[in-house]
């Protein structure tokens, strides 16, 4: 369960969000929605611990009953997927994958591992190609693979689905929650399109904070 | 259930528990110590020994003694044009070149040339040139026939009284350091945007580059400007080749001073050393009064569009007499080194050996390679940690850039003697890095901040330390900026003449030191060979960065 207690964010004077709480339970997925520059994507980077520093935050995160708003990025055990793939070009598929693989999986298992990930994406035998030579939505789906082999405590959503095309989208968003089920983690979607969120899922709206302190 | 819930309470936030948690953990402590440590043995003990040389500088007594010397006014004179002249006549080359080529093809074959003119060192172009310009150089041979001339014409073409041919080495030289800067600022979208509309409103583009991107450009060029200046004011090694004897240039006389036993001399040279920084400032300030008139000449446009012109020849003219006398240069230095005998007025050597090469002495060249080799492995550790843990506010950083050599070296000198520290190749590495580091930075700068620090990020989410995504995900990516980078050090490095000589007390022998010394004698072949081998040396670090990039980057087309 991924937990935000009292969270403001503030831009020198301006508050971005104000006293926000929020609960996301183990296999569910919360829409985060409202209009550019409402501070979505700031409440995703607060909560990975990757607050720009002209923002001040107050407010707790509790992870499976962890708090973890005092951690660094690394220890959070939350995944992130942005709008590009950002697949490390330097690494082929099999070594983004084997990058985000936790080390205590060793040896031949952790090839194995990979392998079935990929295979279980639709994407046997891509181990060792190179990231460039992918499709739009083949590398998403290998972006999407490599934050999940971390085994992360959650998922955050940045706007994941916004490059793809209609048909690419809705297969992907279908792959997307597949997983997140699977796994029985909480996630955060932000998104401008409401069809993107599951089916009985929770919505959410960021609206705009008018007071000036 | 997803309970969601959003207050929205007029309670006001205590600022004390928004605390945003630190990013330093002890290994980022220590890796910003390293960082600033090396940058402060590097750049800023030499700033602090330019303090003392203020101080000794700035007496009276000292400015009376260079007053008196009848040699410090013509050499001023000398200085200022040949400084002057060269950093305004490069700016205006540059820009022309950019807005007559830019994007064309023509523009794309400049660009190929680019890092071989880059990479080519002062020393060994002045070298060349001489052999191209000189009474008996390669020019006047091609005219001898027409005049039945038997015996080189008792001319004075190279290291004139008047600094001419000096300032048009600079020129040449520095209009291609300057299209280097450009082209880095022309990848940026907006100048092509604005280009673009200027078009559409009816500007030719000739006019267009002058009206409506000069100015903009020039805010940008302000510091490259400032260096190309300062380097015209205190040149020594293109001076001694290239430039007038007596009098000499400022720097030239300083560096006669400095290396003079008699302490009289010494004192007039720390002035002359401060009276080059002077001179910087004053042509600092002078170019910003030309930038005030000018902007606010351009504030207000007539609104009269020049004829659409395509400039045939003056495009012709620009790119030829840009690049020609380069490689003219670098062939003349090629065909020297292999000419047995090569009597005036004959256009090809009457006979071919290897005679020079092996006469050569080669531990100059060795000990360049163990010096420039060193630089770039404390430079690039030292380069990556700052840019990652330093400070961002890296401006005192690029200051032996934009100080005159001449004082900075100076500088150099007395904290080397203070400590203890000097005629050593360790002093000598340490000499160099004052420029290796700055100019690696300056490089490196650019990719860096446009490096996608989502991809850290994505790492750091994954459970890698900050440590380790630079590791295995940041730096790697940038390998190929930090190729060049690492090229661009060794070049720096094997083109330093002053600190070698100043900080080695004279012992230490480069390809440089070696080629300058050459160059008063009368051997042009043995001078050849260390021209080539000085001109080797950073053509051979850039083409191992390239093969050594492409090849890291075969499989992995994404890396840029």
């Amino acid at each position: 369960m991924l937990s935000v207690q009292n969270l403001s964010i503030q831009q020198q004077k301006h508050f971005l969000i104000r006293n926000l709480s929020l609960q996301v339970n183990a296999g569910e997925v919360l829409t985060l929605m409202g209009a550019s520059g409402v501070g979505k994507s700031t409440l995703l980077s607060w909560l990975i611990g990757a607050l720009p520093a002209a923002f001040v935050a107050s407010g707790q995160a509790y992870l499976n009953q962890r708090p973890i708003d005092q951690l660094p990025t690394e220890q959070r055990q939350i995944g992130i997927l942005f709008q590009d793939d950002l697949l490390f070009p330097h690494l082929n598929v099999g070594g983004n994958l084997g990058f985000a693989l936790p080390a205590k999986i060793k040896g031949a298992e952790r090839k194995l591992q990979i392998e079935a990930a990929l295979a279980q994406a639709g994407l046997t035998g891509f181990y060792r190609r190179d990231p460039s030579s992918l499709s739009g939505g083949q590398r998403a789906r290998v972006s999407v693979l490599r934050a999940l082999l971390a085994q992360p405590q959650a998922l955050l959503l940045d706007e994941p689905f916004a490059r793809l095309d209609t048909e690419l989208r809705q297969q992907f968003r279908q792959f997307v929650f597949t997983q997140i089920a699977a796994l029985k983690i909480p996630a955060i979607l932000v998104t401008h399109d409401h069809t993107d969120s599951p089916e009985g899922g929770c919505i959410l709206r960021l609206e705009e904070q008018r007071y000036a302190r | 259930m997803v309970a969601a819930l959003r207050q929205l309470s007029s309670r006001m936030l205590t600022a004390n528990n928004s605390a945003k948690r630190t990013p330093h953990n002890s290994l980022d402590w220590m890796l910003w110590g390293v960082a600033w440590l090396g940058v402060l043995v590097i750049l800023g003990l030499p700033l602090l020994g330019l303090i003392p040389a203020l101080n000794d500088g700035l007496s009276a007594n000292n400015w009376l003694l260079l007053w008196a010397d009848s040699q410090t006014l013509p050499a001023l004179k000398l200085t200022l044009f040949s400084a002057g002249i060269s950093t305004i006549w490069a700016l205006w080359l540059a820009c022309s070149l950019v807005f007559l080529f830019y994007p064309s093809r023509a523009w794309q074959r400049l660009q190929r040339q680019l890092p071989v003119f880059l990479a080519l060192p002062h020393a060994a172009f002045a070298i060349g040139l001489v052999l191209l310009l000189a009474p008996s150089g390669w020019l006047v041979r091609l005219i001898a026939p027409f005049f039945a001339w038997t015996a080189p014409p008792n001319w004075i073409t190279t290291q004139d009284p008047y600094a001419l041919s000096l300032t048009l080495a600079l020129v040449l030289k520095e209009t291609w350091f300057l299209l280097w800067i450009l082209t880095s600022l022309l990848n940026q979208e907006w100048l092509l945007k604005q280009s673009l509309v200027a078009q559409s409103l009816g500007y030719g583009r000739w006019q267009m580059g002058w009206q409506i991107l000069f100015p903009q450009l020039l805010k940008r060029l302000a510091w490259p400007l400032l260096a190309v200046f300062a380097y015209g004011l205190s040149v020594v090694d293109m001076a001694l080749i290239i430039g007038p004897s007596t009098p000499p240039t400022l720097a030239v006389l300083a560096w006669q001073w400095f290396t003079d036993p008699d302490p009289s001399q010494q004192l007039k040279a720390q002035s002359l050393a401060l009276l080059l920084i002077g001179l910087l400032l004053m042509g600092a300030a002078l170019g910003y009064l030309a930038y005030l008139v000018l902007s606010k000449r351009l504030a207000t446009p007539t609104g009269h569009r020049h004829k659409l012109r395509t400039y045939p020849v003056l495009k012709l003219a620009l790119s030829s007499l840009l690049s020609l006398p380069v490689w003219l240069a670098l062939f003349l230095l090629l065909l020297w080194s292999l000419a047995g005998s090569w009597f005036f007025p004959q256009i090809i050597p009457d006979d071919f050996s290897l005679n020079a090469w092996h006469r050569a002495a080669f531990e100059p060249f060795s000990t360049t390679i163990f010096i420039a080799s060193c630089c770039v492995f404390i430079a690039l550790p030292l380069t990556l940690l700052w840019l990652e843990w330093g400070s961002k506010q890296q401006a005192w950083l690029y200051l032996s850039l934009i100080i005159p050599a001449l004082p900075f070296t100076a500088a150099q000198y007395q904290v080397a003697l203070l400590l203890n520290f000097d005629g050593n190749l360790a002093a000598v590495i340490w000499s160099h890095l004052a420029w290796v580091l700055p100019y690696m930075l300056l490089t490196l700068a650019g990719a860096y901040r446009n490096f996608d620090e989502r991809f850290v990020l994505t790492a750091k989410t994954l459970t890698y330390s900050h440590w380790q995504a630079c590791i295995y995900i940041k730096w790697p990516m940038l390998i190929r900026p930090i190729l060049a980078a690492c090229a661009v050090g060794f070049a720096v490095s094997v083109a330093q003449y002053l600190p070698t000589l100043f900080i080695g007390g004279g012992r230490i022998e480069t390809v440089t030191t070696e080629a300058v010394s050459l160059s008063a004698g009368g051997n042009r072949a043995s001078l050849a060979v260390q021209a080539v081998l000085q001109a080797l040396l950073p053509l051979l670090a850039f083409v191992l960065a390239t093969s050594l990039s492409q090849w890291l980057g075969r499989n992995h087309q994404g890396l840029k």
